[in-house]
C-alpha cells in the first residue's frame, strides 16, 4: 500500500526588537541568567503591561511578506495555566484577533513550485526557561520571559520532508530580508513543531497525528520527520504499536523520537482580552508606512544583482541566500564600488574564513568600512593579494585598520623591478640545479621558483610582475 | 487612639501633609501586601506613580495602612469584616489624606458614613504604576480625606499621564476648578426609592440647591451582577501569580509542584479571595465564557452607552439601600464600570455619592462647592 505524509507546521520566530513585548528589559539573547529582569519579568504585583509598539510592527511587517489579510482591530488575550516558566501564571498572546490571517508562501522544491497555505500569525510572549539540576532542584532563568514572538500556523498542506525545508528556508529568507528576526535555530528565535499524520495515499480522512518538538536545525527536522513518518507507516502495517495523539521530543544524538506527554482532554486555558491592554486599530496608513519601508526582499535583490549589477547567477545566489552577507554586500559597495571584486571578497574569503572557524555565515561581523578599505588597497596595488587575505582575518578577529596596519608594518606592495630582479637572480643563482631542470622542460621548479622568491620579498611583490621577470631572467 | 497605620515610614514622618497608603500602592523598601498573606514578605521594589509625584511635591508618606484582601468585599461574611482603616485614619485625623483603591465602594460608603469623603477619579487620570493590581480595568487610585476641596487639591498633584500604564488618557496634567456653568442633576427616582427615608430626604434637598431631572439608570438590576463577574474574572487572573515560587508567602510542607501550589493558596489566601478566584476561573472556563463574561461585557458597554451626560452632568446615588452587602455593589458599580469620576461625602447626616461625566471631576468639585455651606 502507499502512504501519504501529512504534515502542519507552528513555526516561532523570535521578533528582532531590542525591548520585551510588555516591559523595557532588553530582549537580547545571551545575557546572563535572570539579567534581563525587572519586576514585571518576575511576576511581581504592580507594573502594567505595555504594549511594545514595535513589535506589533514588526507583526505587521510578517503579515506583509507572507500575503496576509491583516486584522484592523487586534487584540491582546490572556492564555491560563500554571508552570514555574511563566511567572503571572498567564501567557499573553492573541487569541481573539491575531495580527493576520489566510497569508501564503510559495516554495519550490525538485518536484516544482508549491503554495503552502497559512492559517494564522499571532504575537505572543515567551516564556522564562527551566533549567533543571539533578533530581529535585529546578532553577528558572526569566531572561527569556515576555521576549516578543511571532507564531506563525501553517495548514497541513505538507507532504514531505524537502517542502518543509524549503518552506523554512523561505520563511527565514523573507522574515530577515523584511527585518522581522534573525531566525537563528541554534539560538531558539526560530523553532518549528511539526504535526505529522499518516494516511492511505488518495484518502481524504487524516491519520493519529503527532507533534514533534526541540529540533534545533533543518537537519534535525528532516531526520525527524523522515523517523515519524516511518513509525507511523510501521504502526499501520505492521501494527506492533498502537499510534496515539501525542507530543513526542526529537533526540538527535540518538535518532528517535520519544513520547513527551499524552495530549490531555483539552485543557481550558480561559482566554480572555488583557483588560489592560486596549484593542489596537492598524489603520491602511500604518500599514502603507510599514509596506513601504520594508527593506529590498532576497528575490528583487537577486534580480537586482544579476541584472543591474551583473553579478553571476551562482554569487547572486549566495549573497541573497543570506541576510547577512546581503548586508555586508551592500554595506561594502557603498564604499568600495566594484560589485563583482566584492561578491568574489565575500565568497571566497570572508566566507573562507568563517568556515575555518567553524562560524555560520549569520554570524560573521565585520566593519563594512575597514573591509572595503582592505578591498580598495589591493584593488589599487598598494598591498598584494595574499597580504590582503590574511589582514581580511585581521580585520574580522581583531578589528585592525588595513591602511594603519600596512603602513605600521611596512606590508606596501614592492614595485620596484631592480629590486625585484636582484632578487630573481639570487634565488636562481642559489638554485643552478633547478635552472637546469627547467631548461629541461619541467614547468614544475617555476612554482617553487616563484614561492622562494615570494618569501625573500616578504611576500610584498605583486606575484605576476614576479611571473614576468622571472620568465625574462630564465630565458 | 488606634493608629491604624501599619509601618509607619519614620523618617518621613513629622514634617508637611502626610499621605497614607493603603497596603496595595507600593512604597519602595515597604511592604506592600494588599492585605493578603500570600503577599508576606513581599518588599516593594519600586515607588509607584502616585508616590513619586507625592515625594516630588514635598508631601510626606506616613506609611501603610491596612485594607481589605486586594480590595475584595466582605460578602461571605455579609460587611461586618470590612476593613477600611484608611478612612478611620483620615476621621480619627492620624493623617491628612490615604490613597486607596477602591472598585466596590468600601470606601466611598465608609468615608460618607464616619463623615469624611472619598474621591474615585476617572479611570486612565491616576497612574497604576505600582498598585497591586484587583481588577486592571477597574483599577484607580483615589484620595480620603476631611474636605472635597482638600480631595482635588491632592488629586491634581497624582494625576496625569504615565507612559508606563498603558490605559492613561494622553493629558499630562489637570486642573480641577469650579465651572460658572449651572449644574443639572440626574435623579434617578427608581433607585432613590430602596433607600431609607433620611437618605431620600437628604439627596432631594441636595437636588434642590440646582436644577434636577428625574432619569433612569437603565440595567440598574444587574449592576452588582456584572461588577462582580466582571471584577472576579480579572481578580482570578491577578492571583495567578501568586504561586510562592518566587516571591511572598511559601507553604512550608511540599511534596511536588502541585502541592507547592494548593497548599500556598490554601493557607495564605482569605475566604473572600478564594471566592473570588474560583468565581473567577468558572466565568471565564470554556463552558461559561459566553454566558457569564460575554455577556457581562456586553452589559458593561450597554451601561456606558445608556448614560446621557448632556441631559444631567452628575448623577446623584445613596451610599446605602441595604444591609446587604452585595445589594449595595450596584450603588458603587456604575463609577468602576463606565471608568467615572464620584465624589461621595455626608449630607444632611446621610451619605451621598455623586457620579459625573469621565474626566468632568470639575462638575463633582461645582456641587460641592454649591452646597458646602449647608451640609
Amino acid at each position: 500500500m502507499r502512504y501519504e505524509t501529512v504534515m502542519g507546521l507552528e513555526v516561532h520566530v523570535e521578533l528582532a526588537t531590542e525591548s520585551k513585548l510588555f516591559c523595557g528589559c532588553s530582549a537580547k539573547f545571551g545575557a546572563d541568567e535572570n539579567e534581563n529582569v525587572c519586576p514585571a519579568c518576575a511576576g511581581m504585583p504592580g507594573m502594567p503591561a505595555v504594549t511594545n509598539k514595535k513589535a506589533v510592527e514588526l507583526g505587521i511587517a510578517a503579515a506583509i511578506v507572507t500575503n496576509s489579510e491583516i486584522t484592523r482591530t487586534i487584540t491582546f488575550d490572556k492564555k491560563s495555566y500554571f508552570y514555574p516558566d511563566l511567572p503571572t501564571g498567564y501567557q499573553i498572546t492573541q487569541w481573539f484577533a491575531p495580527i493576520c490571517k489566510n497569508g501564503w508562501v510559495e516554495v519550490e522544491t525538485t518536484a516544482g513550485k508549491k503554495k503552502i497555505n497559512l492559517k494564522q500569525i499571532h504575537i505572543e510572549e515567551d516564556a522564562g526557561k527551566l533549567i533543571h539540576e539533578g533530581y529535585d532542584t529546578s532553577l528558572v532563568d526569566f531572561n527569556r520571559t515576555s521576549v516578543p514572538l511571532v507564531e506563525i500556523v501553517s495548514m497541513p498542506d505538507f507532504r514531505t520532508a524537502e517542502e518543509v525545508v524549503a518552506y523554512l528556508e523561505k520563511l527565514r529568507s523573507l522574515l530577515t530580508f523584511a527585518g522581522v528576526s534573525d531566525c537563528k535555530m541554534q539560538e531558539g528565535s526560530m523553532r518549528c513543531d511539526v504535526n505529522i499524520s499518516v494516511r492511505e495515499a488518495g484518502s481524504d480522512k487524516l491519520g493519529t497525528r503527532t507533534e514533534i518538538k526541540n529540533m534545533n536545525s533543518l537537519k534535525a527536522i528532516s531526520a525527524a520527520i523522515a523517523y515519524e513518518s516511518k513509525r507511523h507507516i510501521d504502526a499501520l502495517e505492521i501494527g506492533d504499536e498502537v499510534l496515539i495523539q501525542e507530543t513526542r521530543g526529537w533526540n538527535d544524538s540518538i535518532g528517535k523520537t520519544f513520547s513527551m506527554r499524552e495530549k490531555e482532554t483539552a485543557a481550558d486555558y480561559r482566554y480572555f482580552p488583557n483588560p489592560e491592554l486596549m484593542p489596537i486599530y492598524i489603520s491602511d496608513e500604518w500599514i502603507d508606512k510599514i509596506r513601504v519601508n520594508l527593506p529590498e526582499p532576497a528575490v528583487e535583490k537577486y534580480v537586482r544583482l544579476t541584472g543591474e549589477l551583473g553579478l553571476p547567477e551562482f554569487d547572486s545566489g549566495i549573497i541573497t541566500g543570506s541576510k547577512t552577507l546581503s548586508d555586508i554586500f551592500d554595506d561594502v559597495t557603498k564604499h568600495f564600488n566594484k560589485p563583482k571584486e566584492a561578491a568574489n571578497w565575500i565568497i571566497t574569503e570572508l566566507l573562507g574564513i568563517a568556515k575555518g572557524s567553524n562560524k555560520g555565515e549569520d554570524d560573521i561581523q565585520i566593519d563594512c568600512v575597514k573591509f572595503a578599505k582592505l578591498m580598495e588597497l589591493v584593488d589599487n596595488k598598494t598591498i598584494n593579494r595574499t597580504i590582503g587575505k590574511k589582514l581580511l582575518g585581521m580585520v574580522l578577529e581583531e578589528g585592525i585598520d588595513p591602511a594603519v596596519y600596512v603602513a605600521k608594518n611596512n606590508l606596501g606592495m614592492i614595485a620596484d623591478t631592480g629590486v625585484i630582479n636582484e632578487a630573481i637572480r639570487i634565488i636562481l643563482a642559489d638554485n643552478q640545479k633547478s635552472v637546469d631542470e627547467y631548461k629541461k622542460g619541467n614547468q614544475k621548479v617555476f612554482d617553487f621558483f616563484v614561492g622562494a622568491i615570494m618569501r625573500k620579498l616578504g611576500g610584498k611583490a605583486d606575484p605576476k610582475v614576479v611571473n614576468e621577470l622571472l620568465i625574462r631572467q630564465l630565458k | 487612639m488606634d493608629c491604624y497605620i501599619v509601618d509607619f515610614h519614620a523618617a518621613e514622618l513629622g514634617v508637611g501633609a502626610e499621605v497614607a497608603l493603603e497596603d496595595s500602592v507600593m512604597r519602595k523598601g515597604l511592604p506592600a501586601k494588599a492585605g493578603s498573606k500570600i503577599l508576606e514578605g513581599f518588599i516593594a521594589p519600586f515607588d509607584a506613580t502616585v508616590v513619586t509625584r507625592l515625594l516630588d511635591s514635598k508631601y510626606n508618606i506616613a506609611g501603610r495602612i491596612g485594607m481589605n484582601e486586594f480590595g475584595l468585599p466582605s460578602l461571605i461574611s455579609a460587611g461586618t469584616n470590612d476593613i477600611y482603616d484608611a478612612v478611620k485614619a483620615v476621621s480619627a485625623g492620624v493623617v491628612s489624606y490615604a490613597l486607596c483603591n477602591d472598585v466596590f465602594g468600601v470606601y466611598r460608603r465608609r468615608a460618607a458614613e464616619e463623615g469624611i469623603c472619598y474621591l474615585h477619579p476617572t479611570y486612565g487620570t491616576v497612574s497604576r504604576y505600582g498598585l497591586v493590581p484587583m481588577a486592571c480595568s477597574m483599577d484607580q487610585i483615589g484620595v480620603a480625606c476631611k474636605n472635597p476641596d482638600d480631595c482635588f487639591g491632592l488629586l491634581s498633584v497624582i494625576a496625569g499621564n504615565d507612559p508606563k500604564d498603558g490605559t492613561m488618557y494622553p493629558e499630562k496634567s489637570y486642573v480641577y476648578s469650579k465651572t460658572g456653568k449651572e449644574l443639572r442633576i440626574g435623579v434617578p427616582a427608581a433607585v432613590l426609592n430602596q433607600a431609607d427615608e433620611g437618605t431620600k430626604e437628604s439627596i432631594r434637598r441636595f437636588a434642590a440647591g440646582f436644577t434636577s431631572t428625574d432619569m433612569e439608570l437603565k440595567y440598574f438590576d444587574v449592576y452588582k451582577q456584572v461588577l462582580y463577574i466582571l471584577t472576579c474574572a480579572e481578580a482570578s487572573s491577578n492571583l495567578t501569580r501568586y504561586d510562592g515560587i518566587k516571591f511572598g508567602y511559601r507553604a512550608s510542607n511540599y511534596k511536588n509542584l502541585n502541592e507547592l501550589y494548593t497548599r500556598t493558596r490554601t493557607e495564605a489566601l482569605g475566604v473572600e479571595a478564594k471566592l473570588a478566584a474560583i468565581m473567577g476561573f468558572m466565568v471565564l472556563s470554556q463552558e461559561n465564557y459566553i454566558p457569564y463574561y460575554e455577556k457581562a461585557m456586553k452589559i458593561r458597554r450597554l451601561i456606558k452607552e445608556s448614560l446621557r451626560f448632556g441631559e444631567y452632568d452628575i448623577i446623584v446615588l445613596p451610599t446605602k439601600i441595604s444591609d446587604d452587602s452585595y445589594e449595595n455593589l450596584s450603588l458603587f458599580a456604575l463609577a468602576p464600570l463606565a471608568g467615572l469620576p464620584s465624589l461621595s461625602f455626608s449630607f444632611k447626616g446621610c451619605g451621598i455619592q455623586l457620579v459625573a461625566d469621565a474626566k468632568n471631576e470639575n462638575a463633582l468639585l461645582t456641587a460641592w462647592e454649591g452646597v458646602k455651606n449647608e451640609i
